[in-house]
């Protein structure tokens, strides 16, 4: 390298950035891939072929992933195409979609389902009381249930994008050539939009592979890879390294083959997409519009529902697991904030640093990879997306394994918690930050730099207040799902150190719905909060850069 | 101060833009590189400004070596072809920036400001965001951005091609009043040759990572060395010819079959040639003119441009050659005509080839 390029700060920056990711990133999952392969029983791989519940585990995980994507799509699929090309009463509410699923927490929606149709739910008791008898919410059903009413929302964002992208005057040239005009949309549009189709539907499938707030909490005699992980990982004195590991990198492996398949159609896809003038919505009346605003709103309503129960439940007077609705009462609110505060304090501080140090380190990465290109950066950014391919709880079950003692042991500090948050949604704000950085011309830097502002003052003075709105957004992005983390946390806290949403995950495993009702509504209220402040009083753009 | 590069190469990887250049621009000249794309114009001036690093050679300021200072240490002024205003900055927060980075503070910095942009004619839009100006406001800005800092030397990269024509024009001319007022060094580069002659003091054209031929406007346009030159610079019709010396300064050429004197430009002895006739020096007539030696011709083809009319014309053997008439009849010739092309001896170049 040239010598002169040494005295600049970045390569520096670089070096110091692709050492973090090494330590934090890399070294926890070559150290579960390593773990998986040594063990006291023998490598890890052997003993899992011969672990019926643990290969049963990975079969459901995939059969559950294949029924929630293909219920997400059927969901999401015709929700998008009305909604982009048609009006009717109601829709204002369809394009809120995005942010419901943003600000309820999974284990929030898992709770409200319970509270419904759980044992003790509202509908299983009226209807026990009229003599008929659900059959059970724990298992298949619930799962297949709850999860699919979460994530048809990502089909649907998906979808939405790419209708509204496509070029209507292919459907007017294919009517044009005498093809009536339900065929001509099947045979024209479906193709041309079939790639975000696919790639949310994967992204659906992966997210489903590392669910754990729902598998954990309905999935009950249904083993589930992520419950299974993390169930090796804290089994009281029997703490399985080998396993949990084993079990870990199968998930990282099978996320890691559908990421590979996703880039491959997304870059297909890139060819594939016709941009052109979207169609203008039709208004649909008579009959037809009260049909889709009826189907429309019941979806709507369902993912709403969550929001709904968990404010009535936050002031219901309960007696143990029983809910004593009608009945009302300020007792479980002023737990959270008067008797037991401690998680709602957590939650701010530990999800507060981890934005900070997040969008700091995104925004400071991304300007390295885009601007400053050197040997080390493509590296960086490849490292960077790897906790992509990491559900939560393998990324809690690197972080335990690795930092437990030895060069750096972080277990039982609030430190690995925020660690934890800040690995996990790192990705999000690297894309983000480069989006924008390629939208500023090099020009403006050299214009500060020729101008006699040293480099890293031409980043402080011109680069990053150009960068402000985005990464301000970031910030919110990151605050609303670092705030509502579950999976890794669950496995790096301890005593003392309990989150939000650990704290609802205890209460609900301890059947105290009221109590978790309350947390849940805080919880929602803190996600929130942030996300109103920033549209109305900031004015900054959420969704539009996404 | 004049800038002084001497054996300079540029190497991006393995493949090497600029390899031992050399080239002295003195104090207060208007010097342009003149290049197509790609020839290394920009990686050239970049490298003086310093964002490209010199893998070898030496650049000198005034007599100091700049070569391994960073750019935001070598006090020049920087003129971008996107403006590169910053849009989050006001006009005079723009003009500003360069005063505040020097450490200068309070009414001193609204003075020179106010100043700098009055003399563009923009004092009154010091309030205004760059998203709310024109593009020859914008430049405008730009360009009282870098010389408010009075700096040791002002580089432009293709600071007009943004513009429409009618703007290019005017702001050429600010370019060239301020240039001279403030008595700095100028490097321009620009693909256009029009803005290339009429700007500058000295033009430098380039081509694949080397300075062709150096010199002014004049002698660019009139006496170019080489075909390249020739070519790029104004049209030029060019024909491989053998050569045979006659009196000093003259040779005799082999043109569609006729024998012919040319002017000797070829810097030493050779064999072969390349014959270079300007359009605009080939007179078509109906019949042979007096004191200019002549070639047969039929008109081909004709383009009506205004003021003046662009033929293609066919001599002896198919070669064909392009001719410019301008003033009265000058759209007289129709194809098909047969015609004489004359031509003085002094406007016929013979180059190396």
């Amino acid at each position: 390298m040239n010598p002169s390029a040494l005295r600049s700060p970045w390569p520096w920056f670089s070096a110091l950035a692709l050492a973090l990711l090494g330590v934090f990133v890399v070294y926890p999952l070559l150290y579960i891939f390593t773990a998986s392969f040594f063990g006291d029983g023998g490598s890890g791989w052997v003993q899992l072929m011969h672990d019926g519940r643990s290969l049963a585990a990975i079969g459901n995980t995939l059969v559950l992933a294949c029924v929630v994507t293909l219920c997400s799509t059927l969901i999401g699929v015709p929700l998008a195409y009305v909604s982009a090309r048609f009006r009717f009463r109601g829709k204002l509410l369809i394009t809120l979609l995005p942010l419901i699923t943003l600000v309820i927490p999974e284990v929030v929606t898992a709770q409200t389902w319970l509270m419904i149709l759980g044992n003790n739910g509202v509908i299983t008791r009226f209807l026990k009381g009229h003599g008929i008898f659900l059959p059970s919410f724990y298992g298949w059903f619930g799962l297949i249930t709850s999860m699919s009413f979460i994530y048809y929302t990502y089909v649907y964002i998906g979808t939405v994008a790419a209708i509204g992208k496509f070029d209507a005057q292919l459907e007017e040239a294919a009517q044009s050539l005498g093809t009536a005009p339900v065929r001509s949309r099947f045979h024209v549009m479906l193709p041309v939009i079939r790639p975000a189709i696919l790639a949310s539907a994967l992204l659906v499938f992966t997210m489903v592979v590392g669910n754990f707030a729902i598998s954990t909490i309905l999935g009950h005699n249904v083993p589930l890879l992520s419950v299974a992980i993390y169930q090796a990982a804290v089994a009281e004195g029997a703490s399985n390294l080998t396993m949990q590991s084993t079990l870990a990198s199968t998930s990282v492996l099978i996320v890691m083959g559908l990421l590979f398949v996703n880039r491959r159609i997304i870059a297909g896809g890139r060819y594939e997409i016709v941009q052109g003038r979207g169609a203008k919505p039709q208004p649909l009346k008579g009959g037809q519009g009260v049909l889709v605003s009826a189907a429309a709103g019941v979806v709507v309503a369902i993912s709403l529902l969550p929001l709904v129960t968990i404010a009535v439940g936050a002031f219901t007077v309960s007696r143990g697991p029983v809910m004593r609705w009608g009945e009302w009462t300020l007792d479980n609110v002023a737990r959270v904030f008067i008797t037991a505060p401690g998680p709602l304090v957590n939650s701010i501080l530990y999800a507060g640093i981890a934005t900070l140090i997040s969008v700091a380190f995104s925004t400071l990465v991304s300007y390295l990879v885009v601007k400053k290109p050197n040997l080390v950066t493509p590296l960086i950014d490849y490292v960077s997306a790897i906790p992509l391919a990491l559900s939560g709880t393998v990324l809690g079950v690197g972080l335990l394994a690795s930092f437990n003692d030895g060069f750096l042991s972080l277990t039982g500090t609030s430190t690995i918690i925020v660690l934890a948050y800040v690995i996990r949604r790192m990705p999000f704000g690297m894309r983000n930050g480069q989006a924008i950085l390629h939208n500023i011309p090099n020009s403006i830097e050299e214009a500060s730099i020729s101008l006699g502002s040293p480099p890293f003052r031409t980043f402080l003075r011109v680069v990053l207040p150009m960068m402000l709105p985005a990464v301000a957004s970031a910030a919110i992005l990151t605050w609303t799902t670092t705030v509502s983390e579950l999976s890794a946390s669950l496995l790096v806290y301890s005593g003392g150190r309990e989150t939000l949403p650990i704290q609802i995950f205890r209460l609900i495993d301890s059947g105290l719905m009221a109590y978790a009702s309350a947390y849940g509504l805080v919880l929602v209220a803190v996600i929130l909060l942030p996300v109103v402040i920033a549209t109305t009083v900031f004015k900054v753009d959420l969704f539009g850069s996404k | 101060m004049g800038i002084a590069i001497s054996n300079l190469s540029v190497r991006y990887g393995a493949e090497t833009v600029i390899s031992g250049l050399s080239l002295d621009i003195p104090q207060g000249c208007f010097f342009t590189l003149l290049g197509p794309s790609g020839c290394g114009k920009t990686t050239l001036l970049r490298t003086i400004a310093g964002f490209a690093p010199a893998s070898g050679g030496q650049i000198r300021f005034g007599g100091r070596d700049v070569t391994e200072l960073p750019p935001h240490k070598r006090a020049i002024g920087m003129v971008f072809q996107d403006y590169a205003l910053f849009p989050d900055k006001t006009v005079a927060d723009n003009v500003a920036y360069g005063l505040r980075a020097r450490g200068e503070k309070g009414g001193g910095v609204e003075r020179k400001v106010k100043a700098a942009l009055e003399r563009v004619g923009l004092g009154h839009l010091l309030s205004r965001h760059p998203a709310a100006l024109s593009g020859g406001q914008r430049q405008r800005v730009a360009l009282a951005r870098a010389l408010v800092i009075k700096p040791t030397v002002l580089l432009m990269d293709e600071p007009l091609s943004n513009l429409d024509a009618k703007l290019r024009v005017q702001i050429r001319e600010t370019i060239i009043e301020l240039q001279r007022e403030a008595n700095i060094t100028t490097v321009f580069v620009t693909h256009d040759q029009e803005e290339a002659l009429s700007m500058s003091d000295l033009i430098g054209v380039m081509n694949k990572g080397k300075v062709e031929q150096l010199g002014t406007p004049q002698q660019i346009y009139a006496t170019p060395r080489t075909g390249y030159v020739a070519d790029f610079v104004g049209a030029a019709n060019r024909t491989e010819v053998a050569v045979r010396p006659t009196a000093p300064g003259r040779v005799e050429v082999d043109v569609a079959g006729s024998r012919l004197l040319a002017t000797d430009a070829l810097e030493g002895p050779a064999e072969h040639g390349l014959l270079v006739l300007r359009p605009e020096d080939l007179k078509i007539s109906s019949a042979p003119v007096a004191g200019l030696q002549s070639l047969p011709a039929t008109i081909r083809g004709r383009q009506y441009l205004g003021a003046r009319t662009s033929y293609s014309v066919e001599c002896a053997g198919g070669l064909v050659l392009n001719a410019e008439m301008h003033g009265a009849g000058h759209d007289a010739f129709l194809p098909g005509a047969a015609v004489h092309l004359g031509f003085d001896p002094a406007a016929a170049r013979v180059i190396r080839s």
